[in-house]
């Protein structure tokens, strides 16, 4: 961590320096102060923050997703999982709407050969379909199984927080479309984005930590039930991920 | 239970490169063990034969299994050859190129029929000895090295892995050469030659013994490792331990027909050479096989770790 901010820290100091030469020729008009606060703007980190207390489970951000990222049947890129844990009355059902986690150390990228899964500056990880050879081995990589190979392209395929929308202002399509609001998108290294004021002021989690990823999307109300507590029968547990299910069929 | 990413054209691979990999490495160390005397020269010439056979094979499966090739963008692989990056696959995929290229350019110095040590080719011979066999090493390590580099499948993730497989890869590169060295077996004319058989065929079973206890020695360990820390490694052995979906897989293909049938064989006709320092005599039944069982253990070792790692997953959201 410290070491990508150095690194961050070191690229900042020989932008300045270009743009202070940029400045000095354009003349002063603004302050050397105020150019300096202007220009150490950090980088962009692209993050996203699920209330899993406001999702219903209502799948729109799945429909939404499939159709503005054209998805092949059959594999996802955002999808939604669902627990029931307990029993009546001290029950619960419980959604987790995933997706890839832009992480901050992707082992994905660290697998791929070719360089065709990378890391942007803005910290969103996608997949150059050009260059990808469809080894699969950053299918193997991420804890998260948030990759598929997309048959179409031959490329490996998956979440990038819709580029091209963003490209255009807007916001991905699945925040677009949440009608309770659940999913909070912006930029986490902007301390006044509504996701860095949100992140900062409730108890947020991260899909398994333990795997030093440092995903970039956080959840409220994470719950700790997956399949492998399904064999420890301390109560009632079932889990639906629906991946897993189009993946058998 | 989840698709199969890497399927059969990956174990194939991996096991392919492992048994060529092995026959480079052992038959250039026998090469340069033979000094100039050349006294292992038809145990090495028979190594340098089989080495870029399978390996080119296996190669080739591996491109034709790219998701990048299925969709018809046939030429695409060769994008692994415009970057070196960290990655144990673009490690390889250099490595594995080189190692193409030095096994064709060794073989290529055995080709002629009066090929003897200390003849034109020698020097070459033996330079390509020299860098075939750090290699053959390195190929045969990163089959393992490539599976074992995730935390997110906690069944690959051990450095046990890559040394299992480095053995395994020895082991069937010599059991390779034993296995071609019985078929094309004819008698000698004198009883010098014939002897000489017999005592190649002495180095190339002990050796392989050997290596067979190094590899149930892996095996526990990996096993040992597994089973003493908690968490996902140890839910992700229980796969191939008793009752698991792959225990019998494991444990009759791999550790007793694999490992135990060929190892006790070759010690039972190796102990009165050893012990009483009587002759070894080759024979040859039991030179096919032998090294036929191991082959098949070699396979389906990797057939059930490439599985097992598939089928397994971290504990925990
Ligand atoms: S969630 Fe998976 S695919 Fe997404 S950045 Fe992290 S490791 Fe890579
Ligand atoms: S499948 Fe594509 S993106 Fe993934 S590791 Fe291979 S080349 Fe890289």
């Amino acid at each position: 961590m410290s070491k990508k901010l150095k690194t961050t820290q070191q690229s900042r100091r020989g932008f300045l320096k270009g743009v202070g030469a940029a400045a000095a020729a354009v003349g002063a008009s603004a302050t050397p102060v105020q150019a300096v606060a202007a220009i150490t703007e950090p980088k962009k980190r692209y993050g996203m923050l699920i209330d899993t207390r406001r999702c219903v489970g209502c799948h729109a951000c799945s429909v939404s997703c499939r159709s503005e990222n054209n998805v092949p049947e059959g594999k996802h890129r955002s999808w939604v999982e669902y627990t029931e844990k307990g029993t009546f009355p001290n029950a619960t059902l419980h959604f987790l709407p995933r997706l890839c986690n832009q992480c901050s150390d992707p082992q994905c990228v660290s697998v791929c050969p070719t360089n065709a899964t990378h890391i942007r500056d803005d910290g969103i990880i996608t997949v150059d379909a050009d260059v990808c050879i469809g080894c699969k081995y950053c299918i193997h990589a991420c804890p998260y199984d948030a990759r598929f190979l997309n048959p179409e392209t031959g490329a490996v395929d998956k979440c990038d927080f819709c580029l091209d929308r963003l490209e255009q202002g807007k916001e991905p399509a699945c925040v677009a479309t949440c009608f309770n609001r659940a999913r909070i998108f912006g930029d986490l290294n902007d301390p006044d984005s509504t996701i860095s004021r949100m992140v900062a002021s409730n108890a947020v989690s991260v899909l398994r930590p333990g795997m030093g990823t440092l995903p970039n999307v956080f959840y409220i109300g994470l719950d700790y039930a997956d399949e492998h507590d399904i064999r420890f029968p301390r109560q009632y547990i079932r889990v639906t991920t629906h991946r897993d299910e189009n993946i058998r069929r | 239970m989840h698709e199969l990413t890497w399927g059969m054209p990956v174990i194939a691979y991996l096991f392919m490169a492992g048994l060529g990999a092995g026959a480079l490495t052992t038959s250039a160390s026998v090469l340069l063990r033979g000094g100039q005397s050349g006294k292992y020269f038809s145990i090495a010439r028979y190594g340098a034969f089989i080495a870029p056979i399978p390996v080119a094979l296996g190669s080739a499966l591996l491109v034709f299994e790219l998701g990048s090739f299925q969709a018809g963008h046939w030429f695409r692989f060769l994008n692994l050859y415009t970057v070196i990056n960290l990655s144990p696959m673009s490690i390889g995929t250099w490595l594995l190129t080189i190692f193409l290229g030095i096994s064709v350019l060794y073989a290529f110095t055995f080709l002629s029929k009066d090929a003897c040590p200390g003849d034109k080719q020698d020097g070459l011979r033996r330079l390509a000895a020299w860098v075939g066999i750090p290699l053959g090493i390195g190929v045969a390590i990163y089959t393992g090295v490539l599976l074992g580099a995730m935390p997110a499948r906690p069944f690959w993730n051990s450095p046990v892995l890559a040394m299992l497989f480095f053995l395994s890869a020895l082991s069937t590169g010599v059991a390779s050469i034993i296995l071609v060295r019985a078929l094309l077996h004819r008698k000698h004319a004198s009883a010098q030659a014939e002897a000489h058989y017999h005592e190649s065929g002495y180095i190339l079973s002990a050796t392989d013994t050997l290596l067979i206890g190094l590899e149930l020695l892996a095996i526990f360990l990996f096993l040992m490792y597994a089973h003493l820390t908690i968490g996902s490694v140890r839910e992700a052995a229980t796969v191939i331990l008793a009752g698991g979906e792959l225990s019998v897989l494991f444990w009759f293909w791999v550790v007793v027909l694999g490992l135990l049938v060929p190892g006790i064989i070759e010690l039972a006709i190796l102990v009165p050479s050893i012990v009483y320092h009587r002759a070894y005599r080759s024979h040859r039944v039991i030179e096919i096989l032998v090294p036929v069982v191991v082959l098949v253990g070699g396979f389906m070792l990797r057939y059930v770790v490439v599985i097992a790692g598939q089928i397994t997953h971290p504990i925990g959201l």
